[in-house]
C-alpha cells in the first residue's frame, strides 16, 4: 500500500473514532425524517399546498440543506480539530509532506460528504415516498433526481469548505460561529435586503440553487454547482498555502 | 558520525530571536540532555529538527537529512513533543492506530508499545480521562511505535510520579545501550542528571556548554584561597588560564581548578597560602549559575 492510500485509511479512521460523526449523523437523520413528517402534517392546511402536489413535494425535498450544514460542521471539526487538540503534531510527524496530508483530508471529506448527503437525502426521500404512498400518491416531481444529485454535490462542497475554514481559523468554535453567522446574517438577512440579486452568487445562495427546485431567484443547477465548487477550490487553495508554510507551534 | 546535527541554526519570530546561531551534535549510543530554562529555545530547536517549524537560517538534520527528507520518518525518529497532542474522545489504542495506519506499521505494535509504557490496561479508555503522567506515557508510546533509532523527547519527565521517573530513566538508558540516539530536553538538570551522558546547555537561544556530564560537574569545583596579596594571586592564576574571582583583599575563588593547581601556581609566584579549601557546587546550582551568568551578560 502506498503512502497516499495509507493516509486515506488513517483519515477515515480519524473520522470514525470520535463522537462528532455519529452524533451529527443521528441529528441529520432525525431532522430529515421529522422535517418531512412535519411538512406532510401541515400540507393542505391554511396557506399550504395539498399533499401530493408538486409544490408540496418540492417543499419536502428541500431537506438537502441538512447534510450540507452537517458536512460544513464535520469539515470544520475534521480540520480545525487537528489544531484544537494538537493532533496535527503526530499527524505531521507521521507524514511530514503537508501538501499530501492536506489533499488527502480534503478528498476524504469530499467523498464522505457526498456519501453522507446521499444517505441522509435518501432517508428523507424514503420518508417522502412512504408518506405519499400511505395517502395513495405514487409519483414524485420530475426534478427529484436533480435535487438528489444537487444535495450530494452541495454536501461534498460544504465539507471541503469546512476543511478550508477549520484550517484557516484553527479554531473549531470560531469557524462554526463565523460560518453560521455568514450564512444566516450576511447572506440571508443583510444581502437579501441590500442586494438580493447578489445572494445567489454566494456560497449559501449557490447551495440553494443545488438543493431547491429551480426558480428565478436561484442559479440554475449547473451554474450553482460551478459557483459552489469555485468557492470551495478558492478557499482550499488559500488554506493549503497557509498550512504548508505555517510553523506548527 | 553524529546522528543529529544542529548547524548555525537561527530562528527569529519578528523581533524575538528564539534560537541564535546554535550548533551542536548528538551521538548514537548516548543519552544527551538538552538543557535550558523555559524560553531558552529548546522546544523551538526540536520543532525545527522535526520539520514542524522552518529555520530562519542554518540547518537541523538527522543522519544528514532534514526530517521531511527522511524516507520513513516514524521508523527512523521517534518524537514526543508534548503531552497534549491527543483527541480527548479517542482511546490510546485508537490514537496510536491512526499513526500506525498512516505509516504502515502493524497494529500489533500498538499493543506492544502500550504494554511497554504501562498503559496496556488503559488502552481502551478515552484519553480525555487520562492523568498528565498517563498522557506522558502515551506520548512516549507514540515515539516508540516505529522502533526508531533516534528518539527526541521534550520534557518527558513532566507530570510523572517518582516511580514513572525512575522507570523512564531506566528505559532511556536501555535504549541508549542498544545503540540508539536519545535527545532529552529539560529545564532541570537534576531531573536528567542520573540519565544523561552528555549535555548541551542552552540560554537565550545560544549553546553555552556542550560537554559530558562529568566535565560539567568539574566546572562546579571551586577552590577558595586566602593569601597575603589576593590581587596579585588573581593575576597569577589568570596567567595560568584559571578562571578566578577576587572575593576581597585576601581571598580568591578559582573555578574549575583543583587545590593543587592553585597551590602550585601561588608557590611558583612566591605567594604564601594561608588557607586553602575546596567546595563542589551541586549540579543544579552549577546549572543555575551557568544560565544566570549568561542571561546577565546578555541583559
Amino acid at each position: 500500500m502506498n503512502a497516499t492510500a495509507r493516509l486515506v485509511r488513517a483519515e477515515v479512521r480519524k473520522l470514525f473514532t470520535t463522537r462528532a460523526l455519529p452524533v451529527s449523523a443521528v441529528i441529520a437523520a432525525v431532522l430529515a425524517v421529522t422535517s418531512v413528517l412535519i411538512d406532510a402534517a401541515v400540507a393542505g392546511k391554511t396557506g399550504q399546498h395539498p399533499l401530493g402536489s408538486a409544490a408540496e413535494t418540492y417543499q419536502m425535498l428541500k431537506l438537502g440543506v441538512l447534510p450540507t450544514v452537517v458536512m460544513l460542521v464535520i469539515g470544520i471539526l475534521a480540520a480545525g480539530g487537528e489544531f484544537r487538540h494538537r493532533t496535527i503534531v503526530p499527524a505531521l510527524l507521521a507524514s511530514p509532506h503537508r501538501a499530501r496530508l492536506f489533499v488527502v483530508k480534503v478528498a476524504v471529506i469530499a467523498v464522505f460528504g457526498a456519501v453522507f448527503s446521499a444517505v441522509i437525502f435518501g432517508l428523507g426521500l424514503g420518508t417522502i415516498v412512504g408518506t405519499l404512498a400511505a395517502h395513495g400518491i405514487h409519483h414524485l416531481p420530475a426534478q427529484t433526481g436533480q435535487l438528489y444529485l444537487g444535495s450530494v454535490i452541495s454536501g461534498a462542497c460544504f465539507g471541503m469548505i469546512g476543511v478550508a475554514l477549520g484550517t484557516l481559523t484553527r479554531n473549531t468554535v470560531g469557524a462554526i460561529v463565523a460560518a453560521i453567522g455568514w450564512a444566516v446574517f450576511v447572506e440571508e438577512i443583510v444581502l437579501q435586503t441590500v442586494a438580493p440579486h447578489l445572494d445567489k452568487w454566494l456560497p449559501v445562495g449557490a447551495s440553494i440553487g443545488l438543493t431547491n427546485p429551480p426558480s428565478a431567484s436561484v442559479l440554475p443547477p449547473l451554474a450553482a454547482g460551478l459557483v459552489l465548487t469555485g468557492y470551495a477550490a478558492a478557499l482550499l487553495l488559500l488554506a493549503s498555502r497557509t498550512t504548508i508554510r505555517r510553523d506548527i507551534g | 558520525m553524529p546522528a543529529i546535527t544542529i548547524s548555525h541554526l537561527t530562528k527569529r519570530y519578528g523581533p524575538v530571536l528564539a534560537v541564535d546561531d546554535l550548533s551542536f551534535d548528538v551521538h548514537p549510543g548516548k543519552v544527551t540532555g538538552f538543557l535550558g530554562p523555559n524560553g531558552s529555545g529548546k522546544t523551538t530547536t526540536l520543532r525545527i529538527l522535526l520539520g514542524l517549524a522552518a529555520p530562519t537560517s542554518g540547518s537541523a538534520t538527522i543522519g544528514g537529512l532534514t526530517y521531511r527528507q527522511l524516507p520513513d520518518p516514524v521508523r527512523q525518529v521517534g518524537a514526543a513533543l508534548d503531552s497534549n497532542t491527543f483527541h480527548p474522545g479517542r482511546s490510546a489504542s485508537q490514537h496510536l492506530k491512526v499513526i500506525a495506519t498512516a505509516t504502515g506499521l502493524p497494529h500489533r505494535r500498538v499493543a506492544e508499545v502500550l504494554d511497554l509504557v504501562g498503559l496496556g490496561s488503559a488502552a481502551g479508555r478515552r484519553v480525555g480521562g487520562y492523568s498528565l503522567g498517563m498522557r506522558q506515557r502515551l506520548s512516549l508510546a507514540g515515539a516508540l511505535l516505529g522502533d526508531p533509532g533516534v528518539l527526541v523527547l521534550d520534557e518527558p519527565l513532566n507530570g510523572l510520579d517518582p516511580e514513572g521517573i525512575r522507570w523512564i530513566r531506566g528505559l532511556l538508558r536501555a535504549l541508549a545501550a542498544e545503540g540508539r540516539t536519545v535527545l532529552v530536553s529539560s529545564h532541570l538538570l537534576s531531573e536528567v542528571a542520573q540519565t544523561v551522558d552528555e549535555v548541551v546547555v542552552l540560554s537565550k537561544g545560544h549553546a553555552i556548554a556542550e560537554t559530558t556530564l562529568a566535565e560539567l560537574a568539574a566546572r562546579g569545583s571551586v577552590t577558595r584561597a586566602r593569601t597575603t596579596d589576593a590581587t596579585r594571586l588573581t593575576g597569577v592564576l589568570l596567567g595560568a588560564g584559571i578562571q578566578v574571582r577576587l572575593v576581597d583583599g585576601s581571598t580568591i575563588e578559582a573555578r574549575g581548578a583543583d587545590a593543587e593547581a592553585v597551590g602550585l601556581a601561588a608557590a611558583r609566584a612566591g605567594l604564601p597560602i594561608l588557607e586553602l579549601s575546596r567546595q563542589d557546587e551541586d549540579l543544579e546550582t552549577l546549572f543555575f549559575n551557568l544560565v544566570h551568568d549568561r542571561q546577565e551578560v546578555a541583559a
